[in-house]
């Protein structure tokens, strides 16, 4: 190595070899599928959902994992108040501009890089005129921001979440406008150009800062939440069981931020409808976006419900402390899953008092109350209290099921496994909305579809049941659940199975949906398999 | 009754065997050192014992028990300490040791607070302020707190400071005070290790080399430095040396044999002594 530059690429290049040779993969794929598409001639899709396919899933996963490798998202924890620029690299004999400015000097290069590929190798919808060179800014622009934002210490955990996704926001709405009055190419290079510069001097200065060791601290701001917790927990001497101790633990060290990350949320939302109180339409998104926050916000909370701790060099293995508490495995997942419905159930709370009080005092209760009038009138009360009961109710199960799903996954403590779930599942969200979005045009593919639904709901169902029933049986031999335990596991999924079927009788009419499909629904919504297997999971990672 | 027994385990991570047939069994009573350099297994070898790995081959009992299918049978018994201190930086030392009392109902408030206030311990601080040997403390009074029949600590003083190193022997010693209590301690600081321990079982490259009583050790090993009339390139080969030190005409020898009768053709005695443990150990898994 001859100079600090030198090394920092090279650990780039040789941390991230694997996904940056899958990068350059998809951009030979591209190049592939353009030589089979065009020849020698211009090439060009039909449609835009086989461009979507061939071209923007490719390049927008390409796009998020050169973001997250070259703003350290990788291995960073975003939900902590410290920079996530790797301490480690503080104590190298270099500037702060130069830590801050290689990482972003290589991951502007990589981002035109990847936008040149993809606008020359890629095959692009008949008719449209493909920009060149503003997105060549933009895709360094992204980055430099989401880098400085992510290298910046905040005042309160889960604050880096909020304040990267309205700012990258920010400026998509800004470049979304432009494009929607017409912007010149020029126009669009000098809206974007500053971008960069701007962002330099903001991850300069937060590489300094953390360099320094300086966190801004908010939190005692809500010292007295502190201190009225101090004085339950004064009045409460000793907890009654190692269960309940466990779930205590359980609760400070993830249970609270879902709760925090809405709070902090609803205010920014709910000020919309104040904002646009004479709207319906921007009152409705706003109540909408309203209800979607805990469901979505769990999405990220989900990632640390199943670490130990969040100091440990090894943030996805058991920590000594939780692997040595004499508690079975099944006591220790049924710990995470009750604070997690606890979170789950203040996230609600909040949601549910703030809406009211934000409906009075902008004025838009009498919106909301015509709607419900329609809403009777048209299905009858009973009808209307049981949609917006069920509604909620499944917004409620949704956030707790997105909080736990990927529970087993984290808890086998195998980085390679869940690194490979999450990047599996992007890939495959990226895959199924648009070849979904594909075959609703296509009536022909439609009815095949509605014809073959059953069979794919059967298939589903025996492939959940003979997972779940391979899981009961791994659970019972290895000692991990008493007989009772999975006897009253097994009677409350059917319960709440039984429940959720009548429900959706009730609401459906026959006629659209036929009974036995809404069964099979039932069976799939509630989960089963994968939460039944943490256990299993946690055992294969405490006893290595 | 043995409290630990270890029969044959092994156990590989890729190519690298980190325990290669090792059998060992720790009776009830006294301090058990586990002696051996960075990488020879010992931790390997007591994350076995706390079930935290799983026996590929051979088995591991503690208290009779397969710590792996009864994990709680085996550590609501013991105490563990570690090096890789990983007390939850948010936690206040009262949370800690209210969050610790839950899981072993043999606690003894009284005994501790009595070693909170021993090494001075603010019970309001957060484990995050600690400095590392407050962590260490910190650690030391949620393992004893309710005097465990089996104490097990994986390198506790390793960069540590004296006065932290100090206290931990002390809570050795006042745990085997306790009659019928085990301590397993495991260090590559032998002048500890020779302080307290009944017992010293020293491990290299996974393997074990050597495990008898300390007195037994001491007994069998003697240090010997002769001085040649010549200068010599090669130490002389002689039976039941360990390891030879030095060079030209003065060499030490580090031998296995309680007998100080020696007689080396053209050389003198300058000095023979009883070995420490620390040239005991460099003889048998030093190398060189």
């Amino acid at each position: 190595m001859h100079s600090a530059a030198t090394a920092l690429a090279w650990e780039f290049r040789r941390r991230h070899r694997w996904g940056m040779l899958a990068v350059l993969a998809s951009i030979v794929a591209l190049a592939v599928i353009r030589l089979v598409v065009a020849g020698s001639g211009p090439a060009a899709f039909e449609n835009d959902e086989t461009f979507a396919i061939a071209v923007l899933v490719p390049m927008s996963a390409m796009f998020l994992y050169l973001l997250a490798v070259f703003s350290f998202g990788v291995a960073g924890d975003i939900a902590a108040r410290q920079s996530i620029f790797p301490a480690r690299m503080f104590t190298l004999p270099v500037t702060s501009s130069a830590l801050a400015g290689w990482p972003m000097l290589y991951g502007s290069i990589a981002m035109m890089l990847l936008w040149l590929a993809t606008r020359l190798l890629g095959v692009w919808p008949a008719g449209v005129d493909v920009p060149m060179f503003w997105p060549l800014l933009l895709g360094p622009s992204l980055l430099a921001w989401t880098q400085a934002l992510t290298w910046t210490a905040y005042p309160m955990p889960g604050l880096r979440v909020i304040v990267t996704v309205l700012w990258l926001s920010t400026i998509d709405a800004i470049i979304m406008i432009a494009l929607e009055l017409e912007a010149s190419e020029g126009v669009m290079l000098a809206l974007l150009a500053p971008h960069v510069p701007l962002a330099f001097l903001v991850a300069r200065s937060a590489v300094a800062r953390a360099r320094r060791g300086e966190v801004p601290d908010w939190r005692h701001v809500f010292a007295w939440v502190g201190r009225y917790t101090s004085v339950v927990t004064r009045r409460r001497d000793h907890f009654t069981s190692p269960a309940r101790a466990q779930e205590w633990f359980e609760w400070r060290q993830h249970g609270r931020s879902l709760p925090w990350l809405v709070a902090l949320l609803l205010p920014f939302e709910l000020a919309l409808l104040f904002l646009f109180h004479e709207a319906p339409v921007i009152v409705f998104e706003t109540l909408c976006a309203v209800l979607l926050t805990p469901p979505f916000m769990a999405i990220f909370v989900a990632a640390t419900v199943s670490r130990s701790g969040s100091q440990t060099s090894d943030a996805y293995g058991v920590t000594p402390l939780i692997a040595t508490r004499p508690l079975t495995n099944a006591s220790l997942i049924a710990a995470k899953l009750k604070v997690t419905i606890r979170s789950t159930l203040i996230a609600w709370l909040l949601v549910l008092v703030a809406i009211p009080i934000a409906l009075r005092g902008s004025g838009t209760t009498p919106i909301v109350n015509d709607w419900l009038r329609e809403l009777v009138k048209g299905i009858g009360m009973p009808r209307a209290i049981a949609i917006v009961v069920l509604g909620l109710a499944l917004l409620f199960a949704s956030t707790w099921k997105q909080l736990v799903q990927s529970l087993f996954f984290g808890m086998t403590g195998r980085e390679w496994l869940i690194k490979t779930v999450a990047i599996g599942a992007l890939t495959c969200l990226g895959v199924i909305v648009p070849v979904a979005h594909w075959a609703f045009g296509q009536a022909v593919i439609l009815a095949k579809l509605w014809a073959a639904l059953p069979w794919i709901l059967w298939t589903l169902v025996v492939l959940k049941l003979v997972a779940a029933a391979w899981v009961a049986i791994r659970l019972h031999d290895r000692g991990l659940v008493s007989d009772r335990t999975l006897l009253a596991g097994a009677v409350c999924w059917d319960v709440a199975v039984f429940a959720l079927y009548a429900l959706l009788v009730w609401m459906t009419p026959a006629l659209i949906v036929r009974r036995d499909a809404l069964a099979l629904l039932a069976i799939l919504a509630v989960p089963l398999a994968r939460l039944a297997a943490a256990p299993l999971a946690l055992a294969w990672n405490r006893h290595r | 009754m043995n409290v630990i027994a270890v029969s044959e385990l092994t156990r590989r991570f890729g190519a690298k065997t980190a325990l290669s047939s090792v059998t060992m069994s720790v009776p009830r009573g006294g301090v058990y050192g586990l002696v051996g350099a960075n990488g020879a297994g010992k931790t390997t070898l007591i994350k076995h014992i706390l079930g935290l790995l799983r026996a590929e081959s051979g088995s591991v009992r503690v208290f009779d028990r397969d710590p792996v299918v009864d994990p709680v049978g085996v550590l609501s018994r013991l105490g563990y300490l570690s090096e890789e201190n990983d007390l939850p930086a948010w936690m206040r030392v009262d949370e800690l040791l209210r969050y610790s009392r839950a899981f072993h109902p043999g606690w003894d408030d009284a005994y501790a607070d009595e070693l909170r206030q021993a090494f001075a311990l603010d019970p309001s601080a957060k484990i995050k302020s600690l400095s590392r040997g407050q962590k260490a403390r910190a650690g030391l009074v949620v393992a004893l707190a309710y005097r465990p029949e089996l104490l097990v600590l994986d390198e506790p003083s390793s960069g540590l400071d004296p006065i932290v190193r100090r206290d931990i022997l002390g809570a050795i010693i006042r745990t085997i005070a306790d009659e019928g209590r085990t301590v397993l301690f495991s260090s590559h600081l032998l002048e500890e290790v020779e302080q307290v321990a009944d017992h010293v079982t020293m491990i290299s490259h996974g393997k074990i080399a050597l495990s008898e009583s300390l007195r037994a050790i001491k007994d069998s090993h003697r240090c010997v430095t002769l001085r040649f009339s010549e200068s010599r390139p090669q130490p002389p080969a002689i039976a039941g040396v360990l390891r030879w030190d030095g060079h030209g005409t003065q060499w030490t020898a580090v031998v296995r044999g309680g007998s100080s009768d020696w007689k080396v053709d053209g050389a003198d005695v300058v000095s023979d002594r009883v070995a420490s443990l620390d040239e005991i150990f460099v003889a048998h898994v030093g190398g060189g």
